[in-house]
């Protein structure tokens, strides 16, 4: 294989193609991964809730949900969603992408149920007891001791189930849904070159996972930090 | 007058039985230290008291209220043939408000300012305003000496300043009663002191105590029933000075003779 065109290639294939592949396939990449991670996060909520149920049988529907997800490959249920689905309900008229998108929420919410139930999990019984011994309902914990404590251990890991999915909606492609693997495709198609716009596609992602997961990373640590919750407000000008 | 009693209290974990029906009444102002070796059954106890544990049967009466909703067979059987109403569910939150709680490991919420971490409870269940809370935590704050972290957070504090705290905590919430859970235990040896003169100053005010320790000296000094607890019942009971001085019951003479 010849490499000495590999640059001017990738030059002259951006230069043609880099509207398509920023304007419609990051576009589309990050809207897609935009709403399967906050509708994710919104079902994952209630399954989380539901996982931690007092109600036995409402605990085992969540744990065959979440166990359903985590176990099957993400393609398999994309392919179920875009191929078998509309056909059983066809009253619902959604795009394919909304499909797709629907897919992806789905998946993405049995793994932020996870996240969330363990994030409460971690946070130390005692405080709940404390919360308890000085008169607060179940509720006024959970909403007042538990979930602000619990949210320092969340937000990091949904940080990561949104870079996770960030590159996993790249399956979206199967179905040439508009997405960066789309873009990719359709260079390839009329350009007849697979590495450079292989390469161009990875860099983009790249420029978007790696501040992320920075960031994330940064998030993190001073979350880490019970003095955050202080210099948080301290910072919004508020009162402590 | 009686503030706590408890009837026939029975607690398992699973197949281990930790409390054997255990029967005690702690009267109004009386300070109560329970002693005894680990997995006795002292914290089972005291945690039972305000339902942090639910015991399996028996009942707890506290300022004459039965808190459990626990029935005997011959009140199920009455109640079958109606001849006695069935019981009113009690709402526990009411009552724990009034029994104030401090915890081994302090648990202080760190996700609050010192400040916040008192008045939350005041506001937000007896409905103080939140400048009667912001004073009275200045009192309190006042009181053990931590006026002056008022705006800090858990994080900067040591742990006998936390524990301070977590009892003030419990204070804010005026109680009619105190239940400590081995206060001083994870403390480190120098920071001892400073929470049980806070303990020793509560009392000495009147404040009706449960107190589980194992600090035999404070015990015997603060003291006006000590409580010896071993095996998953109260095995002797009586004054400081006659419990530790003249030990009947051979289960607590050499439950001393290791730890004095």
């Amino acid at each position: 294989m010849d490499f000495s065109l590999f640059l001017p290639n990738m030059l002259s294939i951006w230069s043609k193609y880099w509207q398509l592949f920023l304007f419609t396939g990051l576009k589309n990449t990050l809207i897609l991964t935009i709403i399967s991670v906050a509708l994710g996060t919104v079902l994952g909520t209630l399954i989380a809730m539901m996982k931690m149920s007092k109600l036995k049988a409402i605990r085992f529907i969540a744990s065959v949900y979440i166990e359903v997800i985590r176990g099957t490959p993400i393609l398999l249920q994309l392919y179920v969603f875009y191929f078998v689905l509309p056909n059983i309900f066809t009253f619902l008229k959604l795009s394919q992408f909304m499909w797709v998108s629907v897919s992806l929420c789905i998946n993405s919410s049995a793994y932020v149920s996870e996240v969330i139930r363990s994030g409460i999990q971690a946070v130390d019984k005692g405080q709940t007891e404390a919360a308890r011994s000085l008169g607060f309902s179940e509720g006024q914990t959970m909403l007042k001791i538990v979930l602000p404590q619990a949210v320092r251990n969340i937000l990091p890991a949904l940080g990561n189930e949104f870079i996770m999915m960030l590159k996993e909606t790249s399956l979206a492609s199967t179905f040439f849904l508009g997405d960066i693997m789309t873009s990719y495709l359709v260079v390839k198609g009329v350009s007849y070159l697979t590495l450079e716009p292989l390469t161009i596609v990875a860099i983009i992602y790249l420029c978007v996972t790696y501040p992320l997961s920075k960031l994330v990373e940064k998030f993190g640590k001073k979350m880490a930090n019970p003095n955050s919750y202080r210099n948080r407000k301290l910072k919004a000008g508020g009162k402590i | 007058m009686e503030m706590i009693k408890t009837v026939d209290l029975h607690k398992s974990f699973g197949e281990l039985k930790v409390l054997k029906g255990v029967n005690e009444t702690i009267e109004k102002g009386e300070v109560v230290s329970v002693i005894g070796p680990s997995g006795g059954g002292k914290s089972t106890f005291l945690r039972c008291l305000n339902l942090l544990e639910k015991p399996e049967e028996g009942k707890i009466y506290f300022e004459g209220t039965e808190i459990t909703g626990n029935l005997t067979k011959e009140e199920k059987h009455m109640i079958r043939e109606g001849k006695l109403p069935k019981p009113a569910k009690v709402d526990i939150d009411i009552h724990r408000q009034k029994m104030g709680m401090v915890f081994q490991h302090f648990n202080v919420f760190p996700h609050l300012t010192v400040a916040k971490n008192i008045t939350l409870a005041p506001m937000m269940l007896k409905g103080k305003s939140e400048a009667e809370a912001t004073q009275m935590a200045k009192d309190l704050l006042n009181r053990v000496g931590l006026l002056d972290k008022y705006d800090e957070m858990p994080s900067n504090l040591s742990g006998g300043q936390k524990q301070r705290l977590a009892i003030i905590r419990a204070l804010a919430m005026e109680p009619d009663v105190m239940l400590f859970d081995e206060p001083t235990s994870a403390l480190d040896p120098e920071m001892v002191g400073e929470v049980l003169d806070v303990i020793k100053g509560l009392v000495s005010s009147g404040m009706t105590s449960v107190i589980v320790t194992h600090e035999m000296r404070f015990a015997r000094e603060v003291s006006d029933r000590v409580l010896f607890m071993a095996e998953g019942n109260i095995l002797e009971k009586g004054a400081p000075d006659q419990l530790f001085d003249h030990p009947t019951h051979p289960r607590l003479q050499d439950f001393l003779a290791k730890v004095l």
